[in-house]
């Protein structure tokens, strides 16, 4: 009985991993399928939305607010980006333009969010209607965990019937197929590729303030989160909606069960899944071949 | 014994079977042309025999050994040198450095000696510190097969080598190639749409169709088959 | 001029520094002679290659710890010691590069990266040895063999650094002129006909991996032994990343381009922290107006005014 409501407890605590790793690697993969670049700087971007969240919610007191002005704000800084230093680049054949420029912006983020906050983790405390714990078969589970994995659910379901039923939804899978051929059908493919950029970027900040009650903001903490969005993008598929939830549900399990049973080799452990992934399916599970 | 034997090679993409039970023998010094309409397989089973595809069945010999699924560059180093349907040079080395390299894998030490040769016989010394993408196509075709040579090799695989060029382009090409295959001893398999280069060059035909074998014999014997004819050469003489 | 003539001239100047510059500025001088041969190191693999790497700190903190721990528990001289930590750097890249040559791209950047940041985390996992987040510190300088220890004072680890860096660029610059470097051009160019011709291509960039991490691993062992200490912000990816601003920014695939990227760095950092505390932003903001409008870096356009002029 007692194992059960163990076992439980892990996979619940797994489900709500995967779902703030679901917000990261839905933008990470939606801006791939769009734009063929891996957005380096989507780690950094999570950090961002990490900080601007915990100023948010300081100086108006809500964490409401800190869910609605760093989505937003990083949003815009990330549609500003493409449509300034991205746009002009997308003629050129040299794929080590783009990422660079991503890993410059990942790189001029990190050193502002340093000067700006300061060295120090900035706390964001856990909202009051969230806080406590709740007994599931006798085990004590967090409630702002539930609310997670809650969230994360209504935002995958959201965002698959968005996709599928919607024209907007429409209009951004064809131009993940096939550019060309919707711009000339009369689409301005610019305008759908700074809006999903911004889109992903507002998901990965969401994803921060989401973390920030759990880990704080810390400077480094998008660095190993690149890396976990980057692999599950893998074993999803680059550019697949669908594969990027399982992918999320794969990679929060592996942390979860890896941590509670192999401590300090967790981090080892994840690293070893990149490089089996990689070695197996450099296209994913369920990707387009690049 | 043949110098390259394809038994029952098979190739699928999916539903489509491009490659078919393909059986296929080169002697050596022999020229054969392998041909067939668009999507015959015949870039399919060029890209088999030197392993950038692993064949689903099937197996390849060459000179008594098989090769079958080896790595690319251990293919390349048995003696087999090959050139691309879209022409694969070094765009920013100039000639000579293109046919260095490829000399390089075969005699480091006499590698520029080999590499002058190449060009010479190709006809292609002006162009020797020339940057490659500055070349014209035709010139750049050429470039890959001085390539080819360069790494001495004993079979000699020509994806489309006139492809793109000119009447009086592939005139001359035909009339390089000639020269250079009456010289050495060398054995070529030819990939080829212009009827008139391959009953040029070629000793023996292969046809393709649909991936699978439909002829195979001198060329006049595969000019005059039925069979070819209805479909791929529709009467053209 | 011919490149024996400019080499030369920097040579003989470089020689001479030390007696004309005053003791406090040889400092942020060796500083910038040993970020020049990380920053060379790394081009062997992003300028000749074309391998992005994304966690070539990892090398560096290699070196620097490798040094750090074999100075300060075994009582070997300090050259001694730097050539153990090069070693044993080399014979950890091995693996890692095999690993990493695996992939291309974006792939093999996170590998890079996944490498630096397991390499970080273990600095913490083993704090007794490491140290933690304090480092190890105190890094003696032991003199010898044969009683030398001209390098226990500043300027004559000025000499020794020089050293290293000057062998090591004629090392590399006859490797990548050789036959060797002929085959990582037609990697660059064109990697499926240079394995077509009969190359192991993947031989070819591990060699080229596990050298690259060699040469980085001689730069972090001489930090090591010239700040006396090791700390893990060495691992740290904000360390590669400018590492690769400095490659890319000096200008990358000329072993000499990358050098000057880092001096260019070294020196404004030095100039500018005196003034603002905003100059992190600005090199983040120089390398990407290079990426986007100079990729040549600056020896290109160097090359360019002098080709014009």
């Amino acid at each position: 009985m007692n194992f059960a409501s163990f076992i439980l407890a892990q996979c619940l605590g797994a489900l709500s991993q995967a779902a703030v790793l679901f917000f990261i690697a839905c933008g990470l993969t939606l801006i791939f399928g769009i734009m063929r670049i891996v957005n380096f700087a989507h780690g950094a971007i999570f950090m961002l939305g990490a900080y601007v969240g915990c100023t948010a919610a300081a100086l108006s007191g809500s964490f409401v607010a800190a869910l609605i002005v760093a989505p937003l704000a990083v949003g815009a800084i990330g549609m500003a980006f493409e449509r300034v230093f991205l746009r002009p680049l997308y003629g050129r054949r040299d794929s080590g333009a783009h990422l660079l420029l991503t890993f410059g912006l990942a790189v001029v983020l990190s050193e502002l969010v340093r000067i700006v906050w300061g060295a120090q983790p900035k706390s964001l405390a856990t909202p009051e209607a969230l806080l406590g714990i709740v007994m599931i078969l006798e085990q004590p589970f967090p409630i702002y965990r539930l609310f997670l994995i809650g969230l994360g659910l209504a935002a995958g379901i959201a965002l698959w019937q968005f996709l599928e039923r919607t024209r907007a939804g429409l209009l951004i899978r064809a131009v993940s197929q096939n550019s060309e051929m919707v711009h000339a059908l009369g689409t301005d493919v610019d305008l759908v590729r700074t809006a999903v950029f911004g889109f992903g970027c507002a998901m990965a900040a969401l994803g921060g303030v989401l973390a920030a009650p759990l880990v704080t903001a810390f400077l480094g903490m998008g660095a190993n989160v690149v890396i976990d969005a980057f692999v599950i993008v893998i074993i999803g598929g680059m550019g697949s909606f669908l594969g990027s939830i399982i992918g999320s549900v794969l990679v929060g399990f592996v942390q979860v069960f890896g941590a509670y049973y192999f401590q300090d080799l967790a981090l080892a452990l994840m690293y070893l899944l990149m490089l089996i992934v990689l070695v197996a399916r450099p296209g994913g599970l369920l990707g387009k071949e690049e | 014994m043949p110098l390259l034997e394809c038994k029952g090679l098979t190739r699928r993409f999916g539903a489509l079977i491009a490659v078919d039970a393909v059986d296929m023998r080169l002697e050596p010094g022999e020229i054969r042309a392998v041909i067939g309409p668009n999507g015959a397989g015949k870039s399919t089973l060029f890209n088999l025999i030197t392993s950038v595809l692993k064949p689903h069945a099937g197996e390849v010999v060459f000179a008594g050994e098989n090769i079958t699924g080896l790595p690319v560059y251990r293919v390349a180093r048995k003696g087999i040198a090959r050139t691309f349907q879209l022409c694969h040079i070094f765009p920013a080395l100039s000639a000579s450095e293109n046919v260095r390299l490829a000399a390089q894998a075969r005699d480091a030490r006499r590698a520029a000696a080999i590499a002058d040769e190449a060009l010479e016989h190709l006809r292609l010394t002006r162009f020797a510190d020339i940057s490659a993408d500055t070349l014209s196509h035709g010139d750049q075709r050429l470039l890959e097969v001085a390539m080819a040579i360069a790494q001495k090799p004993r079979l000699l695989m020509l994806d489309e080598p006139t492809q793109g060029l000119s009447l009086e382009e592939t005139d001359r090409a035909v009339q390089i190639l000639k020269a250079m295959l009456r010289a050495g001893d060398l054995s070529v398999l030819l990939v080829e749409h212009d009827m008139e280069v391959v009953f040029k060059l070629a000793d023996n035909i292969t046809v393709l169709h649909r991936g699978r074998v439909i002829a195979d014999g001198a060329p006049a014997a595969v000019k005059a088959d039925a069979a070819v004819r209805s479909a791929y050469l529709g009467g053209a003489d | 001029m011919s490149w024996r003539l400019a080499l030369a001239l920097v040579a003989g100047v470089a020689l001479l520094v030390p007696f004309v510059v005053p003791q406090y500025s040889l400092t942020v001088i060796v500083s910038a002679l040993i970020f020049s041969l990380f920053a060379m190191s790394l081009d062997l693999m992003v300028g000749y290659c074309r391998l992005y790497s994304f966690g070539h700190a990892a090398a560096y903190g290699l070196g620097a710890y490798c040094a750090a721990l074999i100075l300060t528990h075994l009582q070997v001289p300090l050259v001694i010691g730097i050539a153990l930590a090069v070693l044993v750097t080399v014979a950890i890249a091995v693996p890692i590069a095999w690993i990493c040559t695996r992939s291309t791209g974006v792939s093999f950047a996170m590998l890079t990266l996944a490498f630096a940041q397991l390499g970080y985390a273990m600095l913490f996992r083993f704090r007794e040895l490491t140290g933690g987040s304090d480092g190890v510190v105190g890094i003696p300088r032991p003199p010898g063999p044969f009683g030398i220890d001209w390098f226990q004072g500043k300027t004559g680890y000025y000499y020794l650094v020089l050293a290293c860096l000057l062998g090591s660029y004629l090392a590399c610059r006859a490797i990548m002129r050789s036959n060797f470097g002929a085959v990582l051009a037609g990697i660059r160019e064109n990697e499926a006909k240079t394995l077509s011709l009969g190359y192991n291509t993947r031989a070819y960039k591990t060699a080229t991996v596990v050298l690259s991490y060699g040469v980085g691993g001689l730069a972090g062992a001489l930090y090591a032994g010239f700040a006396g200490y090791a700390s893990p912000e060495l691992f740290f990816w904000l360390t590669s990343g400018h590492v690769l601003i400095m490659v890319v920014v000096g200008g990358a695939g000329t072993l000499v381009g990358p050098m000057l990227g880092a001096l260019f760095f070294v020196f404004l950092e030095h100039q500018l922290s005196q003034v603002t505390d905003l100059w992190p932003l600005i090199f983040g903001s120089i390398f990407i107006a290079f990426v986007m409008f100079f990729p040549g870096g600056i020896l290109g356009l160097l090359r360019r005014r002098h080709a014009a002029a």
